[in-house]
């Protein structure tokens, strides 16, 4: 390709930042990926699967490989029905402002919640002493354990990301179709039946996909809710590794996973993904009055999401009562005692996250931006599969790159475990992501006329770069920014594997308290951790409206901590 | 957040960037690092003792038995930290058996009885810790049942799904109860399984560290486990309602140990937290603490509250030899046949 190699001789700057993009990749992505699977086919310098089929030989890990599909499946149709019903209304149902604001703010919260949250309060609720099952119910001998209470905690954690998938393809339909469909003489349930779904099977598919992503690589919830008769993998490779040392055990557990979580993101990419984005781009009509939803089917689903929403509301009010009450269940004294422990002997989590968070975000939004200027604007052979090994760590479940960068950094030629290095590297590489689609999608909306006006008139592809494109993706910048930053704060999966007696995080200590007997604590360390992030949520957001971006953080794009 | 964390945030912030430029820092001779099994709970005010005691500052970071021991291991050729603080006998067993820790003789080392010390000072004993049984009071009166005063009561269909108790991959108070359970079956290893298999039955979770099932038996989520005395009182104390009770046929208790890493960074105050740790000095606080530790040094008393407790219990220690040569055996069976 004569013309990219004359591109790339002509614009040095972005040659050595593809270099040194490619570089990194090799470094945090590739070759723990690698280390990885070279322990897991690699036994005495010989290729070959006899450790594979060992392990997964044993019945209790076929079984929990059988569980974790399953429960991903589940979680994924239940998380779509549940989305398209909140997406529908809120699209289609003519709610005021305030109610679609209600639902938003409801959404939002499982999405920038720190692992467990879920959890710790539908125990409180359905556990054979819950507030629901026992006090109100008076049912007796109720077990939230296994299958039902973990499909339960994983929908209501994860149905937002199919809820802000859906709700835009729901409303770039508008309502003028149904107009028409109705004015043909349609009857509503004929329009829904044969328009509206129809149209919504790429969204739904993708929905389901995420769910499906999200759900497998949940470490969080299966760890308190799963139970022994219903193992997972993340779980299972976790207490392999951190109860029983056997790192190999673990890497092929969560080997397990990896096929999987590859198939479905593949899929969700070059399948789903470019069908959906026809529907989305599509302009939404004029505005007209909704008339596709009856008022009795319209009264149905709102009453059916508020419900869904107050129920939320309700599993965080339960969390806030938690930390301020003595001891939960025994003595409702209130108490601001365990905010004091966490900001006296939790203050070093709490340090050491907020130095990792903050480390992390401007590294994370340079890099996303970067990476998605580089795949955008770049014309060299190669940049797809940049952008791909660019995608790797985040399609991964986290339990796979914890268990990968354990083994790859452990020991010297790079022994990085133990360092704050390897648990910022670990947030950058996993959840940069947003950022780089973002910086292509705005990318994309401005023309390279732009920048090749910029060119002819003799500025250098590194003052172009500064002075014409980061002006105008300055909000993907924050984006990225913002999203690397509430995943700091709130993830686990893949970090549980990488603190250290050095560098710990709030997340570890809040799965700490929980296994010893300090409730108190953990619902406090959560109340902290979700102010936190919804302070920096609303800062993003309004950074980003003074950009005049037009768009939010897109968070739907994190599930799976 | 408040001003001085985050002057600390920012501080900490500029230590990366300056010790990424500046490479490794040396390190500082009055700072210990540890890893402790005992729960923050308990750890952290004693060590805090010892921090005004010493001068010497002490990181720690908590971990289950089972945990801990697996990063010491890990972390064998490089340790990261300088002693394993607390966590019963078998788990300090299997660590002599993988070479890991540097033997040391505190002074109080001959005063000890020989259950509480490994004959070289591969380890010593800070403390003994018995197992009982804890149950939910309201569970017991709405079911017309007496506190289990055997192992076979613990099998009363009563309890179906209603137990909870520690994960053997992860704890070791689950494996001090494995021990506990072979001891009471004359070490029948076939008979010790079959009740484990039995008890099963009953189990709703097995809980990832030793005091994990303490808080739902309190809530009356579970209606009972088996745990250490220092959870469970802790239990009550806190006013949950719940009974406290020892199996006729008798129960293990596990000395909780402390010992120092090989090749560790700050020998001299490592070994200085042991001096204080295995002396009646930390000891006799444990009941300022209300911590329902059972001291290990003959001359401190135990606090008589704990001691009316344990007064008519059948208790027999856990042997450090005997878990030393069947701790891995007894655990991988656990995985295969009790816990799927």
């Amino acid at each position: 390709m004569p013309a990219a190699a004359r591109r790339t001789v002509r614009d040095p700057a972005l040659a050595i930042a593809a270099a040194v993009v490619a570089a990194l990749l090799a470094f945090f992505v590739l070759y723990p990926l690698v280390a990885l699977l070279a322990r897991v086919f690699l036994a005495d310098g010989q290729l070959g699967i006899g450790l594979l089929l060992e392990v997964l030989g044993q019945p209790g890990h076929r079984a929990a490989f059988a569980n974790s599909l399953l429960l991903a499946t589940l979680v994924g149709v239940t998380g779509t029905a549940l989305g398209f019903l909140f997406a529908f209304t809120a699209a289609r149902a003519g709610l005021t402002v305030a109610w679609a604001r209600f639902l938003d703010v409801a959404t939002l919260l499982p999405l920038i919640s720190p692992p467990f949250t879920t959890s710790i309060s539908l125990i409180f609720s359905f556990g054979p002493r819950g507030l629901i099952t026992h006090d109100l119910l008076g049912l007796k001998g109720v077990t939230i354990y296994g299958l039902s209470g973990t499909l339960a905690a994983e929908t209501l954690t994860y149905f937002p990301i199919a809820y802000l998938t859906l709700r835009p393809v729901l409303s770039a339909m508008g309502n003028t179709l149904d107009e028409m469909a109705m004015s043909l003489g349609g009857s509503r349930r004929h329009l829904f039946r044969t328009v509206t779904l129809p149209l919504a099977v790429p969204g739904l598919a993708n929905a389901f996909l995420l769910l499906f992503a999200a759900s497998l690589a949940d470490f969080a919830t299966p760890l308190i809710l799963a139970g022994n008769r219903f193992p997972v993998l993340p779980t299972e490779a976790y207490l392999q590794i951190t109860g029983l040392f056997d790192l190999q055990g673990g890497a092929v557990l969560s080997f397990a996973l990896l096929v999987p979580a590859v198939a479905v993101f593949l899929l969700q990419r070059y399948w789903v993904g470019r069908r959906q984005y026809v529907t989305v781009t599509g302009k939404a009509g004029p505005e007209g009055t909704a008339k596709g939803v009856s008022p009795a089917a319209r009264a149905v689903l709102v009453a059916l999401c508020l419900l869904v929403a107050a129920f939320i509301l309700y599993l965080y009010a339960l969390l806030i009562w938690a930390s301020v009450v003595a001891a939960f269940g025994a003595n409702h004294a209130f108490t601001l005692d365990h905010y004091r422990v966490i900001f006296t002997e939790g203050r070093k989590a709490i340090g050491d996250t907020l130095v990792i968070a903050l480390l992390g975000m401007p590294l994370g939004g340079l890099y996303g931006v970067l990476v998605g200027y580089i795949v955008a604007r770049g014309r060299f052979a190669g940049r797809q599969l940049l952008e791909l090994a660019a995608m790797i760590n985040y399609a991964l479940p986290g339990t796979i790159v914890g268990i990968a960068y354990l083994i790859a950094f452990n020991d010297p030629p790079v022994a990085l475990t133990g360092t704050a290095l390897i648990i910022v590297a670990c947030y950058v590489f996993r959840y940069s992501p947003t950022g780089i689609r973002a910086t292509i999608a705005q990318l994309h909306q401005i023309d390279r006329s732009l920048e090749e006006a910029s060119e002819s008139l003799g500025a250098k592809g590194g003052t172009t770069f500064r002075r014409i494109v980061m002006p105008l993706i300055l909000p993907a910048f924050f984006a990225g920014l913002g999203v690397v930053f509430i995943r700091s704060m709130t993830a686990i999966s893949a970090t549980i594997f990488l603190v250290s007696i050095d560098w710990t995080l709030i997340t570890v200590r809040i799965l700490e308290n929980m296994t010893e007997l300090a409730l108190g604590p953990a619902a406090a360390f959560s109340v902290f951790v979700i102010v936190v992030v919804m302070v920096v949520t609303g800062l993003v957001n309004a950074l980003l409206r003074r950009l005049r971006a037009g768009q939010e953080m897109p968070v739907a794009g994190m599930g799976g901590g | 957040m408040n001003d001085t964390l985050a002057t600390g945030a920012i501080r900490r912030i500029a230590a990366v960037l300056a010790l990424s430029v500046a490479g490794a820092a040396a390190a500082d001779a009055q700072t210990l690092n540890a890893y402790s099994i005992w729960p923050e709970n308990w750890a952290r005010p004693m060590l805090q003792e010892f921090e005004a005691a010493s001068g010497i500052k002490v990181n720690f970071l908590r971990f289950s038995s089972g945990e801990a021991l697996a990063r010491v291991i890990a972390e064998k050729n490089n340790p990261r930290v300088d002693v394993l603080f607390g966590g019963p006998v078998e788990t300090f067993a299997a660590g002599v058996k993988e070479g890991v820790f540097e033997p040391y003789k505190p002074p109080s080392f001959a005063a000890l009885p020989a259950r509480f010390r490994e004959a070289n000072g591969q380890w010593v004993a800070i403390a003994d810790d018995p197992l009982v049984f804890m149950t939910n009071a309201k569970f017991l009166k709405e079911h017309g049942l007496k506190a289990p005063a055997s192992w076979d009561d613990l099998l009363n269909p009563a309890y179906r799904n209603m137990l909870q108790m520690a994960d053997a991959r992860t704890s070791g108070t689950a494996v001090t109860r494995i021990f506990s359970v072979m001891e009471v079956n004359g070490r029948d290893e076939e008979k010790g399984f079959a009740y484990m298999k039995k008890l099963r039955q009953n189990v709703q979770l097995y809980t990832k560290s030793g005091g994990g099932g303490t808080l739902p038996v309190g809530l009356g989520q579970a209606a009972g486990g088996i745990f250490f005395i220092v959870d469970a009182l802790d239990t009550k104390a806190k006013g949950y309602d719940v009974e406290i009770s020892f199996p006729r046929e008798g129960i293990g208790t596990a000395a909780e140990g402390i010992a120092l890493l090989k090749g560790a960074k700050n020998p001299d105050a490592g070994r200085k937290l042991i001096d204080w740790a295995t002396s009646p000095a930390m000891q006799s606080l444990f009941a300022k603490h209300k911590i329902n530790f059972v001291p290990a040094h003959p001359d401190v008393k135990t606090e008589p509250s704990l001691a009316a407790v344990l007064k008519d219990a059948k208790i027999f220690p856990i042997d450090d030899a005997y878990a030393q040569d069947n701790r891995k055996k007894f655990v991988a069976r656990w995985i295969a046949e009790v816990l799927p």
